[in-house]
């Protein structure tokens, strides 16, 4: 292992690695709020009475979840632009080529496959808050809003932050798929520097360090939220 | 058309698209993708700079075609439907051009070819064979080129040749050498290095760019590379500028520029710079 290549600045990686992580980091965060908010629409749908949302929920959880992560990005990243130049061309009469930006990319492609897996993760958490409280709620009189503020929003997200913390770690793991758009994250930087170095396991033993360094971060973190959110709950 | 359908179509498009990235069919502007992490052809350096053989090339092309080029790195993986997706409009990134790829991309001429060399023993007997000419195009045999062919074939005679399995080079051999020499295959180029070092096999054919840099560390200090560059024919077409199907006149431009830069010596110079050899197509 060569520790010259690490150096900080133009002589060396160090800098464009941590670019990589932050730019990790930052597809990470946006995708997973954009699959928490996903996820909370799509389990309402499942909880709904309507039995047309139940469906789409259904269909869209089956769907995203059994096929390969990999394989949506292709669908988003090459479909996408070649839907949007059928729409441009087709209603406005744009010939060209279209692109939606690849952070937006990467953070839709990301962000819908979480929302599946958060989309079962808030329907049970909602499902564990003990009916027996919000007819209790409804029987001294809470409104609509009420019931959900005070009783059922912060249990179930105190039921849900176990399993939102797993989604979150796989949500990581998952951004270095988007590699193969074009967006330079952690696994795009670990390669471009592995080959153009010859130098591969110097390259991806950082990139492993990186990923560990940040899942481990974002574990702690997960971890006092669920100590706080427990904070009322007595055992036993 | 009806309005709700265009008030949709304007919410896409401002909400997901940047637009105005609009096709120029007079190829004033060109996107040109590269790999970024293929040394030396294109790769990136320690301040994030995409450098290499490919980039000075793709200047010099641009400067001939009076275009304005921007060069992307995408990654190896998808970079061929993502030319199809129109994300960019050229591919150089050391593509070969193979029939394979010629179904779903059409292709400029080739700008560069790693030649094949043998390699022998410095002690060997054929350390210093060479042919007439020091460069072979089997596209096109001309005489002297027949001429150098059979000083090959005589010298080869009786012997016995390594080869990695399933490789052009292998086609070549069982071609040209098949009757009169003894063809080995070997599953890896590693493999064929280690019994070419214990005298298994009398010499070992493989692509330039692999010998180079292998001849000058340590591992390849006993080896020596001897006879002619051969290109062409069963060694494939070479490297050269992938382009969408429909867009045959900007691969004929390409073909053209390649043409000027063979002619005046541009691309030898280039790959001389960044392989130690002249890689340059003939």
């Amino acid at each position: 292992m060569d520790l010259s290549l690490l150096v900080w600045g133009d002589a060396g990686w160090s800098d464009e690695m941590l670019r990589g992580a932050l730019m990790t980091l930052a597809v990470a965060t946006a995708a997973y709020a954009f699959s928490i908010l996903v996820g909370s629409l799509f389990a309402a749908c499942k909880l709904s009475s309507w039995l047309i949302l139940r469906l789409l929920a259904d269909v869209y959880t089956t769907v995203v979840r059994g096929i390969p992560e990999l394989l949506i990005i292709y669908l988003v990243f090459f479909g996408g632009g070649v839907l949007l130049r059928s729409v441009a061309s087709g209603i406005f009469g744009f010939e060209g080529y279209i692109d939606p930006p690849l952070f937006v990319t990467g953070l839709v492609c990301i962000g819908v496959s979480a929302g599946a897996y958060n989309t079962e993760v808030i329907r049970g958490a909602v499902q564990a808050v003990p009916r027996g409280q919000i007819e209790a709620a409804k029987a001294i009189g809470m409104s609509t809003g009420q019931r959900f503020w005070r009783v059922l929003l912060p249990q179930t997200a105190r039921y849900a932050l176990p399993g939102l913390g797993n989604v979150w770690q796989l949500t990581l793991k998952e951004t270095s798929l988007i590699s193969v758009i074009g967006l330079v994250e952690i696994m795009r930087q670990a390669a471009v520097a592995a080959g153009s170095t010859k130098e591969p396991f110097t390259f991806y033993l950082v990139a492993a360090v990186l990923y560990l360094g940040l899942t481990s971060l974002s574990n702690q973190g997960f971890r006092r939220a669920e100590v706080w959110a427990n904070r009322g709950v007595r055992y036993g | 058309m009806s309005r709700p359908v265009a008030l949709l179509g304007m919410i896409l498009s401002a909400t997901l698209a940047v637009p105005a990235l609009a096709q120029d069919q007079d190829w004033s502007t060109i996107r040109i993708a590269t790999e970024g992490a293929y040394a030396p052809w294109n790769f990136t350096d320690a301040s994030g700079e995409l450098v290499g053989f490919e980039l000075d090339l793709a200047r010099n092309l641009c400067e001939r075609m009076e275009a304005e080029c921007e060069i992307v790195a995408q990654a190896w993986d998808g970079i061929i439907p993502a030319l199809q997706a129109g994300k960019y409009d050229a591919i150089m990134a050391g593509m070969s051009i193979t029939d394979e790829r010629k179904e779903v991309i059409t292709f400029s001429r080739d700008y560069a070819a790693t030649p094949a060399k043998f390699v022998v023993l410095k002690d060997s007997p054929m350390a210093d064979f060479s042919t007439e000419m020091e460069r072979i195009n089997l596209a096109e045999v001309s005489d002297e080129e027949q001429a150098a062919v059979g000083q090959l074939v005589e010298q080869f005679r009786g012997m016995s040749i390594g080869v990695q399995t399933a490789t052009t080079h292998e086609n070549f051999l069982r071609e040209y050498l098949g009757e009169e020499a003894d063809i080995r295959t070997y599953d890896t180029q590693e493999n064929l290095d280690l019994d070419l070092q214990a005298g298994r096999v009398d010499a070992a054919l493989a692509s330039m760019s692999y010998w180079v840099p292998l001849l000058e560390g340590d591992d390849g200090a006993e080896f020596t590379m001897v006879g002619p560059a051969m290109t062409g024919g069963p060694f494939g077409e070479g490297v050269g500028v992938g382009i969408r199907m429909e867009d045959q006149a900007l691969a004929d431009k390409f073909t053209a520029a390649i043409d000027e830069a063979i002619a005046d010596g541009t691309v030898k110079e280039l790959a001389e710079e960044w392989f130690g050899f002249d890689a340059s197509a003939k």
